[in-house]
């Protein structure tokens, strides 16, 4: 770990299968020793960018720099990278020794070095003592800890992760989450992980790069990409939220099917516009009467989900519905609600965004 | 209920096994017992084992045991060589290709083997297509070479007739190599040619190990090949033939067929260990 971690820049990257644009023009920069997420559903192009940044595939155009050395051409085995996949990808008829060790031995290690160095990241990755077993043997957070230890130990200057945790359970996965974020922190090296999940991605990430149809719509901290999302499909995609489509009128509130909402910022009259607003940002019941939207609804699904509980609420006189988190906590002096209640509802004006859709950018 | 029902289940597997098996043991196990008991019956009616003894002390014979499994193994060697790079394009490379390749590699075995000897004959016969060629239309040669009768037209033929089998072994256990392990031995700094000795040669030992029994188990089998494309080997199948039909002594002759079923047994033996090992 002597090396200053290294910078990973992608550079107006190209990449077509057929009439098939994978990837449009993307450009990237991950700081040196950060972990960067490429987040986005299936198809949005960020397994293709992985794997250009591996070397298994080649941009059409554009250049990909490791540590300021342009890698755009080079085969994978001269990239000095590592890698863990979704699968593992251990070898088989190779024990885990003999799997963590394989790097050095390609790098032309000796026996001695080889060995030590395979004690100290297995130490690391607790599985001291698992040396002569074979991967079919382990259980699946195992080989994935095995997986990890065998692309760091010849300290790559990226380390790629290609949806690392996707074969674990859901308990398994957050520990994970936490034991990688913690050593990619210690090891100062830099990251990039494939997700398609948004919990990972937020947990994990020093940066998230939300994907859609080849390019990255938005690039940011985790809180503030889900605080402040630029367009529908970052606020939808990442969590959940209410979105409300309307014109802007002349006294500069927004008329939609469920009412004249007030917006957060001045916007021209007559622009079409739509105002994001996160399921926990919404008041429910007395509070709600003091804000300046003036919505009531019926509650028509409520279902509890243990640290809150989660309202669905037809507004009054339009076919909206609106999605709602409670904390689950009567400390708070809340009356529960159940099925078929009538409450009030609203936000606090700040706590609404502007964001933009398919059909309102340009 | 389970029981009844449990017994049934049974009793309709064994009624619709019955005829292949009541076949096989009629027309394949009874005359090979028949002909392997010969072998063990001596002159006075009595059981001996003078005829193994004598046989597996001779010289001779023991010479033809090994020109047989010398030959099988040459064969075996070749196919193998020959046959992996046709399964790794075939899997790899070939894409829509593949079903082309299956067919090229099915079709003739498709033919008789008689015919497909012939057809070597054809070809390189004295006055045959090939020397026509090198002689006469090239003007390569002065005379027309010898093909026929010689060591290497025999096993080139064998060979042909091996190598699908080889081909197919081999093919469908690469197929279930995954390209990731591969992708994961580059990102490890390892060339594409380390990589294939590395982590796909190992992984496909199992698709060698069994295309190579199969091979050599036909190999040392094979008959009709040598026989008429001659090579001057003397294995134990054309000993054999030559016994029944030439010297009459039907006793040796059982005695050398039991021994080359051992030989098959034993591959078999070891084909089913390499089987059984994969299943774990």
């Amino acid at each position: 770990m002597t090396d200053a971690p290294s910078r990973l820049t992608l550079t107006a990257i190209r990449k077509k299968f057929g009439a098939l644009m994978a990837v449009d023009n993307l450009d990237l920069s991950v700081e040196p020793g950060a972990l960067v997420s490429l987040l986005g559903p299936s198809g949005c192009g960020k397994t293709t960018t992985l794997r250009m940044v591996a070397g298994f595939e080649t941009p059409d155009s554009g250049s990909i720099t490791v540590g300021g050395d342009d890698v755009t051409r080079l085969p994978p085995n001269k990239r000095g990278l590592g890698m863990v996949f979704q699968s593992y990808s251990l070898f088989p008829h190779r024990t885990v020794a003999e799997n963590v060790a394989f790097g050095l031995r390609m790098l032309g290690a000796s026996k001695q070095e080889q060995s030590d160095e395979v004690r100290r990241m297995l130490d690391m990755v607790h599985l001291t003592g698992r040396e002569d077993m074979y991967p079919s043997q382990l259980s699946g957070g195992q080989q994935q800890r095995v997986a990890l230890a065998r692309a760091l130990v010849v300290n790559p200057r990226v380390l790629l992760l290609d949806e690392p945790l996707g074969a674990l359970d859901k308990a398994l996965r957050e520990s994970m989450q936490f034991e990688i974020r913690e050593m990619q922190q210690r090891l100062e090296i830099t990251t990039l992980l494939v997700t398609h999940d948004q919990e990972e991605a937020m947990s994990m990430s020093d940066q998230i790069a939300v994907m859609q149809g080849g390019r990255i719509l938005q690039l940011g901290a985790p809180n503030d990409i889900y605080d402040r999302p630029e367009t529908a499909f970052v606020a939808t995609f990442l969590g959940t939220s209410n979105l409300f489509e309307g014109e802007v009128s002349a006294d500069g509130s927004l008329a939609t099917p469920a009412g004249a909402l007030p917006l957060p910022a001045q916007k021209a009259p007559g622009a079409r516009a739509t105002l994001s607003v996160r399921p926990e940002r919404i008041v429910l019941g007395e509070a709600a009467g003091a804000l300046p939207q003036g919505l009531s609804g019926r509650i028509v699904a409520a279902s509890f989900r243990g640290s809150y509980a989660a309202y669905r609420i037809a507004l009054d006189g339009s076919a909206t519905e609106v999605t709602a988190y409670r904390q689950a906590d009567a400390s708070l002096g809340q009356t529960s609600l159940v099925l078929g209640d009538r409450v009030a509802v609203g936000w606090p004006v700040e706590h609404g965004v502007l964001v933009t859709t398919p059909d309102s950018r340009n | 209920m389970s029981d009844t029902a449990q017994i049934s289940a049974r009793a309709r597997r064994a009624l619709l096994l019955a005829p292949a098996l009541i076949f096989l043991a009629v027309f394949f196990v009874m005359p090979l017992a028949d002909n392997s008991a010969r072998s063990f019956i001596g002159e006075e009616g009595g059981f001996t084992l003078a005829r193994y003894a004598s046989f597996l002390t001779d010289r001779f014979y023991l010479g033809v045991i090994a020109e047989t499994v010398i030959l099988s193994a040459a064969v075996t060697l070749i196919s193998v060589v020959i046959a992996y790079p046709v399964a790794y394009v075939l899997v790899r490379k070939a894409g829509r290709l593949s079903g082309l390749i299956i067919f090229l590699l099915i079709a003739p075995l498709l033919t008789s083997i008689i015919m497909r000897t012939f057809g070597w004959q054809v070809l390189f016969a004295r006055r045959g297509l090939v020397n026509q060629w090198l002689v006469t239309d090239l003007g390569l040669l002065d005379a027309p070479l010898r093909w026929l009768n010689t060591p290497g037209l025999a096993i080139a033929a064998l060979v042909h007739v091996l190598v699908p089998f080889a081909v197919l072994s081999i093919a469908s256990v690469l197929q279930g190599v995954d390209r990731r392990l591969e992708e994961g031995a580059l990102m490890l700094g390892a060339s594409r040619f380390r990589t294939f000795f590395e982590v796909t040669l190992p992984l496909t030992m199992d698709g060698i190990g069994t295309g190579a029994i199969l091979v050599f188990m036909i190999a040392n089998g094979s008959f009709v090949t040598l026989v008429l494309l001659g090579g001057g080997f003397q294995t134990l199948p054309l000993l054999i033939y030559q016994q029944f039909n030439t010297t009459r002594d039907f006793a040796l002759a059982s005695t050398m067929s039991t021994i080359l079923l051992v030989i098959a047994l034993a591959c078999l033996w070891l084909q089913l260990r390499l089987v059984r090992r994969q299943g774990v």
